[in-house]
């Protein structure tokens, strides 16, 4: 019940200024694909999803619209989990090697960065399988600011 | 481009409402994280306090005791350091040497005072000491050499009392590390010249024993313990070097002189005892 809505507000799906072809459907869904793949190599180290994802951007920045668009998004969405995973990561590493304890506010810290992380992690499965079907997905927030980054023509 | 801006705001503040509800829930007891807390410091601190009571005499007499309340009272002062956290207490034993314990005890032996040149060299000393208290160095290094489980343990009576005298002992005669001790020299320098007080002397100080290390050294504690005391002295006196200031004594150099000569006294009275 709360996914659906979820799904309905945070993540919506929506008609795409054209029909994205096969190949540009499997572009657009690898973005996000690559963001999940360096999830193993990204948990201890927050940057490398980030980087994986820029590759991907850099490497489709002169693709068709719709490729763009969802490598915009799947790097920005990253861009925001890097922040917060930064800070948990940084807080950890002084928690181990200073004096800093271990405090319910860290801890908390924690688990409100995992909630974060397992929705993106979800959000992105979704689109990635949604995408690769040709399906337009807009995120919440990522959307509309992606709306705004990138442009129709080159 | 009004709506990302919102929606991008109340990202933030939905992770933020997040983290804040997660908090109003005590994770550390439901985890059951050990951690030192200000009672188990205080606890430790009267335990091992305990240990050098049983042990040493402590000089109690008037003038003594607020000799050296009215020098610690200037550099805290200067300092802006609460001076009721600390506990200042004059053992007879002729060691030189002088260490924090938890809870802001600080200990100095008879012995370094009557070996003090002058009083600039004993205000270093306690200045160094009072350093490591401000600096929380004490729990740090208990916490790295013992271990929170045995420090929790001690203060809980489920510790025997050796291990309690062995953890005091090292407290007394061991040193921090050397870049926490090096800290402390550094902070010292800038308590002394917050206080007016010349830095030069606790150099020298440290010079002068140094010189004396290849001798037998079992009265110059604070120095054995204290490695390179010739390092040391350098970088206090380059630490210093461009910043002179006004110095002034703190105290009388009668009140200084009465200081050794009535502390002189009493160790002789307590060892013809």
């Amino acid at each position: 019940m709360d996914l659906e809505h979820n799904k309905r507000s945070m993540i919506q799906e929506k008609q795409f200024s054209y029909e994205p072809g096969e190949h540009e459907a499997e572009a657009a869904s690898g973005s996000y694909l690559m963001s999940l793949i360096a999830i193993v190599a990204g948990i201890p180290l927050p940057i490398v999803n980030l980087i994986a994802t820029l590759i991907f951007y850099l490497g489709n920045r002169k693709s068709t619209y719709f490729v763009r668009w969802h490598c915009t998004q799947a790097l920005l969405s990253q861009l925001s989990m890097l922040f917060i995973n930064s800070f948990g990561f940084w807080w950890t590493v002084s928690i181990i090697f200073t004096e800093e304890a271990v405090t319910s506010k860290y801890i908390a810290y924690i688990i409100a960065a995992i909630i974060f992380n397992v929705t993106e992690f979800i959000a992105t499965i979704y689109t990635a399988i949604q995408t690769r079907k040709g399906i337009h997905i807009e995120w919440w927030f990522y959307g509309s600011l992606t709306n705004i980054i990138c442009r129709p023509n080159l | 481009m009004k709506k990302p801006i919102i929606q991008g705001v109340v990202t933030i503040l939905l992770f933020l409402a997040t983290w804040f509800a997660l908090t109003q829930i005590d994770w550390v007891k439901i985890f059951k994280v050990e951690q030192i807390t200000d009672k188990t410091e205080q606890k430790l601190g009267e335990l091992f306090w305990d240990v050098f009571k049983n042990s040493e005499k402590e000089i109690k007499t008037t003038h003594v005791v607020n000799t050296i309340d009215s020098m610690v009272t200037k550099i805290c002062k200067a300092n802006k350091i609460d001076k009721s956290k600390l506990k200042i207490h004059v053992l007879n034993k002729d060691e030189i040497n002088a260490f924090a314990l938890p809870n802001g005890h600080l200990i100095i032996y008879s012995g370094l005072i009557l070996n003090s040149d002058n009083q600039e060299e004993l205000a270093g000393v306690i200045c160094h000491e009072i350093a490591h208290i401000e600096l929380k160095h004490v729990m740090k290094k208990l916490g790295k050499e013992i271990g929170l489980s045995v420090l929790i343990s001690m203060t809980t009576g489920n510790s025997g009392a050796e291990v309690i005298k062995e953890t005091a002992r090292m407290l007394s005669s061991t040193a921090f590390d050397r870049s926490l001790e090096k800290d402390a020299d550094i902070k010292a320098v800038d308590y002394l010249l917050n206080a007016n007080v010349n830095p030069e002397p606790f150099a020298n100080f440290l010079y002068k024993l140094s010189e004396n290390e290849n001798e037998v050294t079992q009265y110059l504690t604070w120095v054995s313990t204290h490695p390179d005391s010739k390092e040391r002295a350098e970088y206090i006196i380059e630490y210093s070097k461009d910043k002179t200031a006004d110095y002034q004594q703190i105290l009388a150099n009668k009140t200084w002189l009465n200081l050794k000569e009535e502390l002189k006294e009493i160790t002789n009275d307590i060892n013809v005892d």
